[in-house]
């Protein structure tokens, strides 16, 4: 009785030691983000005189600015060339895995390595050539200058992911489906995809969040305001002789919204499509 | 019989296709330009040899990059390997109960912040003047550790990698504690039954059983520690000085700035070099790749 | 036998690919409604609208600069129904990186912004700027009605005249006059009275001089200003042009220790701080003293209309240089060699740029173009004095950082850097400085 006593009370200090150390870990994620969601709604003279009071009248209007200044073009944007990057790379990853994983292919060790090879090599060592093919090909400063690269650089990654879950898919289910008729393009759409949802859909954010946040392609290839990405034009609104800070924290604070909602939305089939997939990086 | 045979290749060849063209090709032509010498707006190029390659080796910021992405490594393998997967471990113990979720929701965060935000965010929180840390500092009554921060030339890289510690221990976490999930029950179970405490089942047991994810997790910080450019691009562009400067940055202001392609490149094939390398090492200690 | 189906859907696929590729392309073309029609659907596309295309590419799209040019462009497209200007704008360092990738490409804009000295003059060496000096010669009128010491700028060593002033600019160091008041302060003309006017300062708990150097443009005006006191003009003249560029005259490591006699009495944490920070500062009166550009005033206004201010030169410093060099240089936009429309370009460049356009500039937003007395319409005195400042100078001194070579510029901005900490020392860092002028030496030498 007395030893059982004592362990769970030792159970229980442990318990509350741990939880302060996990509760002050989570201060230490939030300070920074509260402290520019603080200064977003301050003016530029309070925000100099002292960041960590209140503001004496709440500055919600720095949004409005932020919004209109710019950040509804990049916004358009950073949408558009997300999602056409996006549905191309689950597109042709998933055709990729599925023709790898259910057909016998000659070569078919070689082509996977070759793409799989494409994940050792970094957005840096092609950035120069890149720009340069760009050029020539006219695409310098449009959306498929972002487009391509976007969709060939995560083509490795996610095709690895998804090969290494279509091979757990059982052989039955699709062999039922070729008794009934189906040909390989049915058996893609209605067996492999819905069977794949948990999977793909970690493959949508983790891909999503490169996409979305990318900046050293954007920064290169892009040259119109109009045509810029988020990442990039956030930096716009560092001024060259005057920046308006409490605006661009506004800024900074609205970018980073959608992307974390959507994270909150879809933690729950994000973690168990890493499960499934266990997704690396 | 001939187009059934065909048709497989279809499924691979868009994917394949994107790849050869817009990866291998330009890191093709990467090994190319980086023996020439040339010009965003001039069209001709000089071949130079291995002039680049001369220059960026024995070019003064060479051993302060080196250094700087070797500090990147380091302490990105201490803290988002090592304690991500110690606070991973924490949260699937028995003891967080029903706030873990919570936690590793929260934890997560920042790595959904795109670079330059986070950049542009942190030369706030560090700046001297009106900044989250030295005014902190103040508000408790510590005026005497408060620092100049990004623009110290001995602390800025170290702002910087504090930066991305901040941004991705908590991908880590998520990524080992997915890992420690995949843990059959079964081990625990028999842990359980054998007596060993948490730390010794966290040893014994998950360690060795999320071995590869926590290698590949290592692979993962050691590459982005090589690659990385945004997070040193928007805060200090490299300086005060070079004290900030790694290859990245480097390669970039080559190419962009001094309209030196060539050497940009070189340091590309360098940067290319210690990827590649250790990938392979991945593949070769892993060996489960399986392919 | 269901084999048609999948290649139907590959088939789908494929068109989508070209809808956005030509979405893609299509989306580029009315974004920046390009001249080069070089290929054909382009062409048949902009057969409805015969308008000549003018790209124009500027570097202020900060409110209300980027507001104003916007409007004076649409005035000029009613005013000509015929010409179709195109915008598009970058902020000053992307600016930089942009422009030199689209000035070798047929996507290069017809009328675009260009810093004087070798930032263009790089340009004119490949051929891609065209000579404005015929125009001009041709039309007396218009050349009459530019500061000639402001052309001078835009004008190469044999004679080509490349670009026309849209914003002129000088440095100057202001000072707050209430504080110089409080303090019993008068204005300093030598480096000994400066020196005393920052003890005083500091003794009395003010920040003597607001100067933040994060972002390392700042260091390079005191550094270019100087060694416009310390080194001759040859001497100069020949080391900041990169294929003959040594930087052995002892005047340069002087030049970095006048400077450091300077940092204790810079703002705390120079290099952690913003040149826009400091001057916000300035503003609200926390510090005596700044070295800023003309062209901020209008800043300063928007901070704080209510600072009582004055400017005066940097103090004067003995060395074998000329110490009546104004600091600064006009900065304004060149014709691409390669447009199609050059005498169109050229008179809009006339009227955007000339004495009309001039005087509601100033005042509106506060820069002045480079037109002779455009100051009369303006109301606000510290402009009026900015502007008399740049009229009466004899002679500009060009950015020390636009006119040195890349890589030299760049070293010399890191050593200053590393120096305003005090991690090296002037020796070390004129060492260092050479070095880097060598290689460029030879780097420059393979260009030409």
């Amino acid at each position: 009785m007395e030893t059982k006593q004592k362990v769970t009370s030792k159970n229980l200090i442990l318990k509350i030691l741990i939880h302060l150390f996990l509760l002050s870990l989570v201060g230490f994620i939030f300070l920074p983000m509260l402290w520019l969601i603080l200064n977003s709604l301050k003016t530029n003279n309070e925000l100099f005189a002292n960041s960590l009071a209140l503001p004496e009248v709440w500055q919600f209007h720095n949004y409005v600015i932020a919004w209109s200044k710019g950040l509804f073009a990049y916004f358009k944007n950073s949408v558009i060339v997300s999602a056409i990057a996006l549905s191309f790379i689950l597109l042709f990853s998933s055709f990729f895995a599925y023709g790898l994983t259910r057909f016998k292919l000659k070569g078919s060790n070689l082509i996977f390595f070759v793409v799989l090879g494409g994940m050792a090599l970094s957005e840096q060592v092609a950035l120069v050539p890149l720009y340069k093919i760009l050029q020539t090909l006219h695409l310098y400063n449009t959306y498929l200058a972002l487009i391509l690269p976007y969709i060939a650089f995560r083509i490795p990654f996610t095709a690895f992911l998804l090969r290494s879950y279509f091979i757990s898919i059982p052989k039955e289910l699709e062999e039922a489906a070729v008794i009934d008729g189906y040909n390989s393009l049915q058996i893609f759409t209605k067996i492999i995809v819905p069977i794949s949802k948990p999977v793909l859909s970690s493959c949508a954010i983790v891909n999503l969040n490169f996409v979305w946040n990318e900046f050293l392609f954007a920064n290169v290839f892009l040259e119109s305001k109009s045509i810029m990405t988020i990442p990039i034009g956030l930096m716009s609104f560092k001024g060259d002789m005057k920046a308006d800070y409490t605006v661009m924290l506004a800024g900074i604070a609205v970018a980073s919204i959608p992307l974390i909602a959507l994270f909150i939305c879809m933690q729950k089939q994000f973690v168990r499509g890493l499960t499934a997939g266990a997704v690396k990086g | 019989m001939k187009k059934k045979k065909l048709t497989p290749y279809l499924y691979v060849l868009p994917g394949l296709l994107m790849v050869l063209s817009f990866v291998y090709i330009p890191v093709v032509a990467n090994f190319f330009y980086s023996f020439f010498r040339l010009s965003s707006y001039s069209v001709d190029k000089k071949f130079v040899g291995f002039d680049n390659f001369v220059r960026l080796f024995t070019n003064e910021a060479f051993p302060i990059m080196i250094r700087n992405n070797l500090y990147y490594c380091i302490i990105s393998l201490i803290v988002q390997v090592g304690f991500g997967t110690f606070v991973a471990l924490m949260l699937e113990s028995k003891l967080t109960g029903r706030l873990r979720n919570f936690y590793r929701n929260v934890y997560f965060i920042p790595a959904l912040i795109s670079l330059s935000a986070v950049g542009l965010l942190f030369t706030f929180v560090y700046s001297p003047d009106l900044g989250l840390i030295n005014n902190f500092l103040e508000s408790i009554g510590l005026e005497q550790y408060t620092q100049v921060w990004l623009g110290d030339s001995k602390l800025a890289i170290f702002c910087i990698i504090a930066m991305s510690q901040w941004q991705f221990t908590g991908y880590i976490t998520l990524l080992m504690v997915v890992a420690i999930q995949s843990v059959s029950t079964d081990y625990l179970e028999a842990a359980k039954i054998d007596g060993a405490g948490p730390i010794r089942t966290a040893v014994n047991i998950i360690i060795p059983l999320a071995k590869e994810q926590l290698l590949v997790c290592s692979i993962i910080t050691i590459i982005g520690a090589f690659k990385v450019f945004t997070e040193v691009y928007s805060t200090t562009s490299g300086g005060p000085g070079k004290s900030s400067q790694v290859l990245g940055t480097y390669l970039y202001q080559n190419a962009f700035l001094h309209d030196d392609m060539g050497m940009a490149a070189a340091t590309g094939v360098l940067i290319f070099i210690i990827t590649v390398t250790v990938s392979i090492i991945q593949i070769k200690v892993t060996k489960s790749g399986e392919v | 036998m269901k084999k048609d189906l999948f290649k139907k859907f590959l088939v789908m696929v494929l068109v989508i690919c070209t809808i956005v590729a030509t979405t893609g392309c299509a989306s580029k073309k009315t974004d920046e409604n390009n001249t080069t029609s070089t290929e054909p659907t382009t062409a048949a596309q902009n057969t409805s609208t015969e308008k000549k295309e003018i790209k124009f590419f500027h570097r202020f799209p900060d409110e209300p600069f980027n507001s104003f040019i916007e409007s004076k462009i649409a005035e000029y497209e009613t005013a000509h129904p015929d010409i179709d200007i195109v915008v598009t704008s970058a902020q000053n360092d992307p600016y930089k990186e942009k422009i030199k990738v689209v000035v070798g490409t047929d996507d290069c804009p017809d009328v675009f912004f260009s810093w004087p000295g070798e930032f263009s003059e790089r340009f004119i060496r490949e051929d891609l700027v065209m000579d404005l000096k015929p125009y001009l010669d041709a039309d007396q009128e218009w050349k009459d009605s530019l500061l000639a010491t402001q052309l001078a700028e835009y004008t190469t060593s044999d004679g080509m005249v490349y670009g026309i002033p849209f914003r002129l600019d000088g440095k100057m160091f202001f000072y707050n006059k209430d504080i110089f008041e409080e303090q019993g302060l008068s204005i300093p003309a030598t480096w000994d009275e400066f020196i005393a006017v920052c003890d005083k300062l500091q003794e009395a708990g003010i920040t003597p001089i607001a100067y933040g150097n994060q972002d390392q443009w700042p260091s390079a005006h005191y550094i270019g200003t100087l060694n416009q006191m310390l080194v001759s003009d040859e001497v100069r003249a020949k080391d900041y042009e990169a294929t003959t560029g040594e930087f052995t005259d002892p005047g340069y490591e002087k030049a970095l220790t006048y400077y450091q006699q300077l940092i204790p009495y810079f703002s705390q944490g120079t290099n952690g701080l913003t040149h826009d920070m400091v001057r916000t500062s300035f503003s609200q009166g926390q510090a005596g003293m700044i070295y800023v550009e003309l062209v901020e005033i209008p800043y300063i206004k928007q901070e704080n209309p209510e600072l009582n201010y004055g400017m005066f030169n940097f103090p004067t410093v003995e060395g074998a240089g000329d110490p009546t060099i104004l600091t600064g240089s006009p900065e304004g936009f060149v014709v691409s060699s390669k447009t199609k429309y050059p005498e169109e370009c050229v008179e809009f460049l006339k009227w955007f740029l000339g004495p009309e356009v001039g005087a509601e500039q100033a005042q509106t937003i506060g820069w002045f173009n480079g037109s002779v007395g455009i100051d009369k319409a303006v109301t606000d005195d510290y402009l009026k004095e900015a502007y008399n400042v740049i009229a009466n100078a004899t002679k500009m001194g060009p950015w020390f950082d636009a006119s040195l070579y890349s890589t030299v510029c760049n070293e010399y901005l890191t050593e200053v850097s590393s120096l305003t900490n005090g991690d090296i020392t002037t020796a070390e860092a004129m060492a260092k400085i050479q070095k880097v002028a060598k290689e460029a030496q030879t780097i420059a030498a393979t260009d030409k």
